[in-house]
């Protein structure tokens, strides 16, 4: 009997995993309850497949778009209604990014006690991060670009910019054809969603790694003949520039050294130091996971791992992280994770949610930050010329990245500004505007100013 | 230094964060109940609205008070250690037979361990038939236990009073005294009286039965007829057993409670889902009562349990081949049965006869061939399960197999071969079963195929997350609509309409019933209602595991009922059954009928205390176990509500003390 007796513990055992495994589940439910909830079948929430109830608003509480008993509407404003398209989402949910979409059970007042269900039916008023005024601005700016504009506060989180295009109105929603090139990719939210080649923004990351592991860099010169070969490739450039020290370097863009550099770095190290900027991170925005960029230095021939090193061949980044990135330079190493959610209240203006600003590891060493955005000030200065950007103390680095199938480059700028009131990091993408400096600068000056005009003032 | 300092800094502000957030929410919540009740006046909301809100707000609270009461006593219950004999010898001392099947042997895993050179590490056994006989057992090679000083072959009949010669050592055997065992059935009787009054919780149940049926009668009009007679039926039955019971002095009925509870849930979920089918499972309800008490009774007698083993082994073998015969195919596994309008689920009861058939005294356990004998029955069942394409049910039999092969065994070796070939099998199935398959690879990823293979788990995890902590109300979900919601999906309806709550302490019943298994089983009298007791917990434990887990995407989904709560009347039956053997193994006296009282004849017996008239020791220990005889004070019913050991332990001088009170002389050792 006492053999046995003691092997009974294996009752105990099995109901200790059904106890662990519900205490799992308990935690799933309460980390991911609201997204559960946000499921077009749940009918206390959804009808016909249309969310029943809430307002989404900027962050002033201009009104985005309202439902009342599944009808909703949307802002007045054409512009608005586009620019905002990505963000604010559609009833049907065709943009899987939009607050409509995403935060439906924080739109219809779901909570951890009362569930789905509660007295009042009129949802919840959520309060975004963006400012309409802005992203208008940034819509327009882009023009006829397909591509996208973000800016983030790095201290904060809040995205207060967000426009992606193609886009169209929701309230009067086209009949899209499948191929039709006007609307490619419109579906998609290219700030959060997709990945493109970096060209030379990339650069700030070789650049990092450069500073971290080959000693005494910064006094070192390189030399451009217009084209070196590397490995089995030729790395050419976008002209003859001699002698350059490292921040000549990078104020020219200069490929010839980068590519240089990146060899002797190495491709180990460089997916080291991609990694460690948080590039490849899928950051969560409030529960959107974002698109994790790309890379590959497992190739045996250095060419390759040039061109890697100067965000051409096989590189793909994510429009977010880079942002997220310059505002680890700007930081100092830390920076804040991206939120679009400023808060949630009930019609009557209680708040109902906290949201916590959480920062991202350390993605950039605080001392290699410092010279990064030394050198990044140094681009503005000798380079683009701070003229462009009247008023901006600004930081940042362009891009021209070349597609093979597209004739046109793609145009970049990914940096920041120092300004106590509006701490913004961006990123501006715009295919096939041509050389970075001309038109991706020129889009973020045009947003950045009315980003600073629009900054809540202490 | 610096890393604690730099550790504080991480943690401080993080935890000032925390401190704010719950101080808003807490803050909130407050704010939100005029908001809430502005809000009702300002709009038109009916009575019905309001009363069904107020309702979802009661239930939780009452359903915690239920299930901690009972929760609480079968946690803690302690049954009494017991007495059965005694094996003397002048030199070694008085061993104590604290059960009816007891290993002797030199070993320290023996029962009773004889520590002396010559005799073997396991030696012989003693058993008890439950009613009078015992028989000794020579478990050695060489035949080396002697009866009387003849040397007995394979096992003998022994009598109190018998001189037993065990590898050189002689003892004498002895039964316990009339006075001990009225001893043993005073404290039995106490150690079940000091758990709940069963009434008081019965009382909250019957409040919560009522809040569920008017909550449904209002989002079920067209069927309040139906849904008010079955529960009112439901709710007469359970008063009726609960209080014959209690008129019978028999007061240790968690577990019976905790079944009741859970059958409340099944009628409500079957009233939310299928209305118009809830006498139906009223009756499949009843049934399985009647089933419980049956088989409960059945199992009072061991000797009759023992002989009709191999009938239940062929009834499990019988009832899945039945299966394959006529069953028809539902959902891709065959295993419904239609006979005279009624579905059943054979292999549900085939469960039951299996843990009946697979269990087994300590008799049976001497010889290995008798484990080849389980073994092959348990193949059987595989393979017949494999053909049905059940799954669910396969698994449940196949881990419910290696429970009792390792109480029965204790042999890692042979379980861990077998678990190898069973992840072999289970390959093999994957690949020649695409219905299965289908089933696994989704498993994990139920979120990226909302409307194909993980529509149920992803409306299940929807469902249940509306609910929040107290449900949105009986009736008033929709998870229901959903294929196999109320049997499959139960836990997720649950969550839905009356709360994570209400669905959290369903699962810490079906948790507690195998820790209270765990705790009775110490005093377990025969292997055979240990491992029995010990099966069907870890059966139902597992059972719940499979359909909770299943319908929230961490396991497979599998289609396995959560027993008592999902609708359908074959996992009814075998809920209850199962329930039985964990029953028969309470040894408590006031636990149960399913445990057979053991009748002394102490009125005859006087005993005479200096001072005080002759009175009956039945009397006498009934004062001495109150505590209210002044003389004797020590085994008082404080003292073995404390510790069911204390008495014991001063019970032979206590013996000593009184033996010269005794007016019939022959009662003494």
């Amino acid at each position: 009997m006492k053999n046995i007796t003691r092997r009974t513990i294996v009752t105990f055992f099995l109901a200790a995993i059904l106890l662990a495994g519900t205490g799992f589940f308990v935690g799933k439910l309460f980390l991911n309850g609201d997204s559960w909830v946000s499921l077009s079948a749940n009918t206390h929430i959804y009808s016909g497949g249309v969310l029943k109830s809430g307002t989404v608003m900027d962050r002033d509480g201009e009104v985005l778009a309202a439902s009342n008993q599944g009808n909703w509407t949307f802002n007045d404003n054409v512009t608005t209604r586009r620019a905002l398209l990505h963000t604010v989402g559609t009833p049907r949910g065709v943009i899987s990014t939009g607050a409509i979409t995403k935060f439906a059970g924080k739109l219809a007042g779901y909570n951890l006690i009362t569930g789905a269900k509660h007295l009042g039916t009129a949802g919840n008023n959520l309060y975004l991060t963006v400012d309409a005024d802005i992203c208008r601005t940034a819509y327009k700016a882009l023009g006829n670009y397909k591509g996208t504009v973000g800016v983030y506060n790095y201290k904060t989180g809040e995205i207060v910019c967000l426009v992606s295009t193609p886009t169209f109105d929701p309230s009067n929603p086209p009949s899209i054809q499948e191929d039709d090139p006007n609307y490619e990719g419109v579906y998609v939210n290219r700030f959060l969603s997709s990945k493109f080649i970096p060209g030379s923004t990339f650069k700030l990351v070789t650049l990092y790694a450069a500073l971290e592991e080959i000693p005494d860099i910064q006094n070192r010169t390189f030399h451009c003949d217009g084209s070196v070969q590397i490995g089995d490739q030729i790395i050419t450039c976008t002209g003859v520039h001699g002698d350059l020290t490292l921040e000549q370097a990078l104020n020219v863009s200069c490929n010839c050294a980068f590519g240089q550099i990146a060899e002797m770095i190495g491709g180990k190290k460089l997916a080291k130091y991609t990694q460690a900027t948080g590039l490849t991170n899928n950051y969560s925005v409030n529960g959107i996971t974002t698109r994790a960029s790309s890379f590959n230095f497992d190739s045996k021939d250095s060419g390759d791992i040039a061109w890697a090193g100067v965000g051409q061949g096989k590189d793909l980044v994510n429009p977010c992280a880079m942002m997220v990135y310059m505002g680890a330079i700007a930081n100092g190493g830390k920076t804040a994770v991206p939120q679009i959610i400023s808060k949630v209240t009930l019609p009557g203006g209680l708040k109902t949610s906290i949201y916590l600003n959480k920062k991202t590891e350390p993605l950039i060493t605080e001392e290699a930050a410092g010279i990064v955005a030394q050198y990044m000030k140094s681009n503005v200065v000798n380079n683009y010329g701070e003229s462009r950007f009247p008023g901006l103390d600004i930081y940042g680095k362009t891009g021209t990245a070349q597609v093979d199938s597209a004739e046109v480059s793609n145009s970049w700028f990914a940096g920041f500004i120092r300004n106590e009131n509006a701490p913004y990091a961006f990123v501006v993408y715009a295919e096939g505007g041509g050389s970075g400096v001309s038109t991706a600068a020129a889009i973020a000056n045009t947003v950045l100013q009315s980003a600073v005009a629009n900054a809540p003032q202490e | 230094m610096d890393k604690i300092t730099d550790l504080l800094s991480y943690i401080l502000p993080r935890l000032s964060w925390i401190a704010e957030g719950l101080g808003q929410l807490a803050g909130n919540l407050l704010r939100s109940i005029p908001y809430a009740l502005k809000w009702a006046l300002e709009n038109d909301v009916s009575i019905a609205t309001l009363y069904c809100q107020m309702v979802r707000w009661i239930m939780p609270i009452l359903a915690l008070m239920i299930l901690t009461s009972i929760l609480r006593s079968m946690i803690r219950v302690k049954n009494p250690k017991e007495r059965w004999g005694y094996l003397y010898s002048p030199e070694l001392g008085r061993f104590p037979i604290t059960h009816w099947e007891t290993l002797i042997g030199k070993g320290r895993t023996c029962d009773i361990t004889v520590p002396f050179m010559t005799i073997s590490k396991v030696h012989c056994a003693l058993i008890f038939d439950g009613v009078k006989k015992w028989r000794i057992h020579d478990l050695t090679d060489r035949s080396d236990v002697s009866v009387n000083g003849v040397t007995i072959d394979g096992s003998r009949e022994i009598e109190a009073g018998d001189s037993l010669t065990i590898g050189g050592v002689n003892m004498e055997f002895e039964t316990i005294s009339p006075k001990e065992a009225a001893i043993q059935e005073k404290r039995r009787l106490f150690t079940s009286q000091s758990t709940i009054t069963p009434i008081v919780t019965t009382c909250l149940l019957t409040v919560f039965q009522m809040l569920t049926v008017s909550s449904l009668i209002i989002n079920r009009p067209e069927h309040s007829g139906t849904i008010a007679t079955s529960f009112l039926i439901f709710s007469a039955v359970m008063w009726g057993y609960i209080l014959f019971n209690y008129l019978g002095s028999k007061t240790g009925l968690e577990s019976e409670i905790l079944a009741f509870f859970l059958c409340s849930l099944c009628l409500a979920v079957t009233a939310s889902s299928r209305p118009e089918t809830v006498h139906k499972q009223l009756m499949a309800i009843l049934i399985g009562m009647a089933f419980f008490l049956a088989l409960s009774w059945y199992l009072r007698d061991l000797k009759r349990v023992v002989k009709t083993r191999h009938l239940a082994a062929v009834l499990t073998c019988g009832l899945l081949c039945a299966s394959l015969l006529f069953g028809t195919i539902t959902n891709g596994a065959q295993n419904w049965i239609h006979v005279m309008g009624m579905s059943i689920q054979p292999s549900e009861l085939a469960k039951v006869f299996f843990i009946f058939a697979g269990a087994a005294s300590l008799e049976r356990l001497f010889k290995k061939r008798n484990l080849w004998g389980f073994m092959g029955m348990s193949f059987f069942c595989f393979g017949a399960l494999a053909l049905m394409s059940d799954f669910g049910t396969a698994a449940i039999f196949f881990v419910t197999f290696l429970v009792i092969a390792f109480l029965r065994s204790g042999d890692y070796a042979t379980l861990l071969l077998i678990c190898c070939s069973a992840i072999a099998a289970l390959v093999l199935m994957l690949r020649f079963k695409p219905y299965i398959a289908a089933r696994f690879s989704i498993w994990g990823h139920a979120w990226d195929d909302v409307s194909g293979a993980g529509y149920q788990q992803v409306r299940t995890m929807s469902a249940a997350a509306s609910g929040g902590l107290i449900g949105v109300g009986s009736g008033e979900g929709w998870l229901h609509n959903i294929a196999a919601a109320n049997t499959d999906l139960v836990f997720g309806m649950i969550c839905e309409e009356w709360g994570l709550i209400i669905a959290l302490l369903a699962i810490a019943g079906i948790v507690s019933l195998s820790v209270f298994t765990f705790r009775v089983v110490r005093s377990g009298r025969s292997s055979y209602y240990v491992i029995a007791s010990c099966a069907a917990a870890s059966m139902l434990v597992f059972q719940t595991m499979l359909n909770v887990f299943g319908s929230l995407d961490m396991f497979p989904l599998t289609g396995v009922t959560f027993p008592f709560v999902s609708c359908g009347g074959s996992s009814m039956l075998a809920s209850w059954g199962l329930l039985a053997f964990v029953k028969a193994a309470d040894t408590r006296q006031g636990a149960s009928f399913a445990v057979k009282k053991i009748k002394f004849k102490n009125k005859k017996n006087k005993i005479r205390i200096p001072g005080q008239p002759p009175q009956s020791v039945d009397d006498f220990f009934d004062e001495v176990l109150e505590g209210s005889n002044e003389e004797y004070p020590p085994l008082g019913k404080d003292a073995a509500q404390k510790d069911p050991d204390v008495g014991f332990d001063d019970m032979d001088d206590f013996l000593n003390d009184i033996d010269g009170l005794f007016e019939k002389r022959g009662d003494r050792r």
